[in-house]
């Protein structure tokens, strides 16, 4: 706090100059398990302080972990010897000026709540539960705790939070490694339901005993998992940002108001959702409410940072992503297998990249179980599966949705090691492409 | 610092600890970032300092790192770790071991031609200005960049065996970008590639010769807009260093990583179809395939005098003869191969758990130039400048795309098409290999931003190869 107040003093302090300071307080506790027992524990801790510093349309950014007041005025009067020979950019007009604020809410410590001997405790409990399989549990299980606060010379003085838990497992076969996956998110630990979890894990697994088969390339019928078609969205993300219209790289280009997708397709980005990750600003500090994307089936809106709204001439809005909520529809999960003659179920895909973005098409694989569909029932393993496909492609296939959704938990990894979330459903896609087979599991 | 790192590892020098290494790193990075000919970003971040202390404590790992280098911060730091492998010891069956090691005394200070940190900002700023201002010269360009990103990092380890090191090493990657585009579709190329690391200062920036390139990479990417895609189902492919880098990269430097053996990078990066018992007799690839890990070679940026847990820099055999011999291993994982620690093990910064990284991974040179390869080879294609890189989980199964492929007939490079797009199993493809360049094409390529381990670690690394030649690989898949 003390040293929050201390950069409002420097932005006061420096008329002629406008700063945009990101002061984070970030810890984490990091369990990482194999073979049903500890791989590692880490906890790490981290002070830092990113500055951009600007004069008129001129820049320049810095860095300092620790920071005290003596050890930015300096780096500032360093700065201000560099700034007058940078060229200027054009396009900045102003940093954020959007001073709405949302309650500066509290949040539990999870590093705190979820101790590394209940985290063990838990994993314990797993690891029994999958070993008469002849499984063996592998993930990680996280706790991240940080205090972002975001301040600028227009005003902007904000605080965020997050206290996100991440608990992946995959149980994966001694005897021929085919894996399983299920996971936890959320900020609310006590919406963590052991038994619910160690029942879902131990369905998957019993699905992951049967034989395994190879498939042909071509074209499948398939049920995509509730964090594939997270994923496919996430990677659509790319194609939704203002960033994207400015760099030429946007699918929905001259698409504003246009029916791109099917009707049964609505997407929001809502980082107030109870059941995820919950995020109260963007980059700027600008506040980040509920935004639709796609609604029946129609792109509505551009994610708008303060840059690229301003030089775009567009409305800004704070969406970032950080909260993909698809509408769910009227099938059971159930009923979308049963419905299958001959197809496949995906429960999850590794390594994806575009080939084209503005194209949507990718190539990527499945992982973590992938099943063959025969008359209604999953009925066998199949080895993991190259897709190369276009996303819009993908989505335009959806022929039926689920009528409930999941909280799907994802990271960002690198840095500060983000977790977020979506929610989403199961999804039945017509004509999904595999190009072809990795001949493992 | 010394004195810090001496410090620590005296209070670790106890009963209760097995083994203990202590890391200091204190990184200076600078960013020069030109969008659309516009300075979009200049940023430095200097003197970012990191502690991290791990410890085998109970048969189980425990690490801790932080930034605040305060006493009563590195107190709880230093019993974090303790109690995290203490707690750990609890979910852990078969205790983690550590050989005794040799203790290593000594300093390693890498000298740039050019000290990126010691240059005037203003004509760093002007030289890349001027890139940035040729990019932007036609109307079909519809986006473009230009960057450089100088790094150093200065790093004190310790443990308790008695290994004191100290190094500083300078790394830089340049790089541009332009996309294409007359309407609807868009086509890029990029200079040097995404392998685009160097060890080095400022005269890698030199030596990448962006200006020289800038024209010809315009011109490329708009004449990818009209050309031809791959039309055969399979074709002789030559590929270039920079792309083959990536090749190596993914399908056999990753792949022969111990750790994913054991399973200990499922949750994440993955597993491999490598098992213990292939190594020294499965068939890789090809016999003029020759593959090997060199942390002793100071040209790339893998070179260290000792890895971070104090094993000697090596240079070790991977693949011999087209068959799998060797393992890139740490202490506790090479053991149960029946190997030696390979000096491997690696961390980004020193609040980082070090992790089994490639260091420099190297594909060995054979004869002859690529003038020469192509002119040998009858039908195909040459490509280069990676656009796209999947691979799976057991790195089997890969796919990548380039930017830019060109046709070879009878000998001759005739036109350009777009986006060749090659699918292959790992062992097959190297098994297809009949020709690799020689020394005189041999060259280090590298990256920053090699990812791997939870928390997520960005480590930069070197590949020295040559382009080759792979027969008879699938290129038609299309999305």
């Amino acid at each position: 706090m003390e040293f929050r107040n201390e950069l409002v003093k420097i932005c006061e302090q420096y008329p002629k100059f406008k700063f945009n300071f990101h002061y984070r307080n970030w810890e984490t506790d990091f369990l990482r398990f194999y073979q049903s027992q500890t791989n590692y524990n880490i906890s790490k801790t981290s002070v830092s302080l990113s500055t951009t510093m600007y004069k008129g349309k001129k820049s320049y950014s810095f860095s300092l972990k620790n920071p005290t007041r003596a050890k930015l005025l300096e780096k500032i009067e360093e700065a201000k010897m560099i700034i007058d020979k940078l060229p200027e950019d054009p396009d900045f007009i102003d940093l954020e000026d959007d001073l709405t604020k949302t309650t500066e809410k509290e949040k539990v410590n999870n590093i705190e709540k979820v101790s590394l001997d209940k985290k063990i405790d838990i994993l314990k409990k797993l690891a029994n539960v999958v070993e008469p399989f002849d499984f063996k549990i592998y993930g990680t299980f996280i706790c991240n705790y940080k205090t972002l606060y975001i301040i600028n010379s227009n005003g902007v003085n904000k605080r965020e939070i997050n206290s996100p838990i991440f608990l992946e497992v995959k149980a994966v076969s001694n005897k021929n490694e085919v894996t399983v996956l299920e996971t936890y998110g959320g900020e609310n630990f006590n919406t963590f339901d052991v038994d619910r979890f160690t029942k879902d894990l131990v369905i998957k697994v019993e699905a992951a005993t049967g034989e395994i088969v190879d498939v042909e390339p071509g074209e499948y019928e398939v049920v995509l998992a509730p964090r594939c078609i997270g994923e496919y969205f996430g990677y659509l993300e790319s194609s939704m940002s203002a960033q994207s219209l400015d760099a030429k790289m946007s699918f929905f280009e001259d698409k504003l108001n246009k029916k791109v997708f099917p009707e049964n397709i609505t997407l929001t980005d809502d980082p107030e959702h109870p059941d995820l990750i919950n995020f109260d600003y963007n980059h700027d500090g600008h506040i980040y409410k509920k935004l639709p994307i796609i609604e029946k089936g129609v792109f509505k809106n551009f994610m708008v940072d303060n840059y690229y709204g301003r030089k775009l001439k567009m409305k800004k809005n704070g969406a970032e992503g950080a909260g993909f909520v698809m509408e769910t529809g009227n099938k059971t999960r159930d009923e979308l297998i049963s419905s299958i003659k001959r197809g496949l179920y995906i429960s999850s895909l590794h390594y994806m990249n575009f080939i084209n973005r503005k194209e949507t098409s990718v190539t990527g694989l499945t992982r973590d179980g992938t099943f063959l569909i025969e008359n209604g029932k999953l009925t066998k393993v199949v080895n993991n599966l190259r897709f190369t496909e276009k996303i819009s492609d993908v989505i335009n296939g959806i022929i039926d949705i689920e009528n409930r959704s999941y909280t799907i938990p994802s990271s960002s990894n690198y840095g500060e090691f983000g977790i977020y979330s979506a929610r989403m459903p199961h999804v039945k896609v017509k004509g999904f492409k595999i190009s072809s087979s990795t001949r493992t599991v | 610092m010394k004195k810090l790192v001496y410090d620590i590892i005296n209070k670790l020098d106890i009963p209760e600890v097995t083994y203990a290494d202590v890391r200091f790193t204190n990184t200076d990075d600078q960013i020069i970032y030109f969008e659309k000919g516009r300075l979009r970003h200049f940023g430095s971040d200097y003197d970012s300092i990191d502690l991290g202390v791990r410890v085998l404590v109970n048969g189980c790992w425990g690490f801790a790192g932080t930034t605040i280098l305060t006493n009563v911060s590195i107190e709880n730091m230093i019993k974090k770790a303790i109690s995290n492998a203490k707690v750990g010891s609890k979910f852990r069956k078969e205790p983690a071991t550590f050989k005794k090691l040799k203790p290593i005394k000594d300093s390693y200070f890498f000298k740039p031609k050019e000290d990126p940190f010691l240059m005037d900002d203003k004509f760093k700023i002007d030289f890349h200005e001027k890139i940035a201002q040729k990019l932007v010269g036609s109307k079909k360009i519809v986006y473009s960049y230009v960057y450089t990103v100088l790094y150093r990092q200065y790093k004190v380890y310790a443990n308790t065996e008695g290994t004191f090191v100290d190094s500083l090493v300078y790394d830089t990657m340049p790089m541009m970008y332009v996309l294409a585009s007359e309407g609807k579709e868009t086509m890029c190329r990029t200079w040097p590639g995404h392998m685009n690391g160097r060890r080095g200062g400022f005269e890698v920036v030199r030596n990448t010769k962006l200006e020289e390139n800038a024209d010809t990479i315009i011109e490329e990417a708009i004449k990818l807009l009209d050309a031809p895609r791959i039309e055969e189902e399979r074709a002789d492919i030559i590929i270039g260093g920079g792309h083959l880098a990536l090749q190596l990269h993914e399908s056999v430097g990753h792949a022969t990583e111990a750790d994913r053996i054991f399973g200990k990078e499922i949750s994440y990066a993955g597993k491999t179809f490598i098992k213990p018992a292939m190594l020294g007799n499965f068939k890789y690839g090809s016999k003029i395939v020759n593959i090997y890990s060199d942390s002793k070679n100071e040209g790339g940026m893998g070179f260290h005098l000792v890895d971070d847990e104090g094993t000697p820099g090596a240079t070790l055999d991977i693949v011999k003869n087209g068959v799998l011999v060797g393992q890139q291993t740490s202490q506790e994982n090479a053991p149960l191969l029946g190997l030696e620690p390979s000096s491997n093990m690696m961390a980004s910064f020193a609040d980082d758990i070090p992790l089994i990284r490639m260091t420099n991974f190297c594909l060995a040179p054979g004869k002859g130039t690529l003038d020469e390869l192509i002119k040998s080879t009858e039908h195909g294609y040459y490509i280069d400048f990676t656009k796209t890189w999947s691979i799976d989980d057991n790195r089997n199964n890969f796919q990548f795309t380039t930017e830019i492929g060109w046709k070879i007939e009878n000998g001759e490079l005739k036109y350009i098409v777009k986006e060749p797009t090659y699918y292959g199993i790992t062992p097959e493809f190297w098994g297809a290999c009949d020709a690799i360049c020689g020394p005189e094409e041999w060259e280090f390529h590298g990256t920053f931003h090699c990812g791997k381990g939870e928390p997520g670690q960005s480590m930069h690394l070197s590949h020295g190869v040559a382009p080759a030649r792979f027969k008879n690989i699938v290129c038609n898949v299309k999305a």
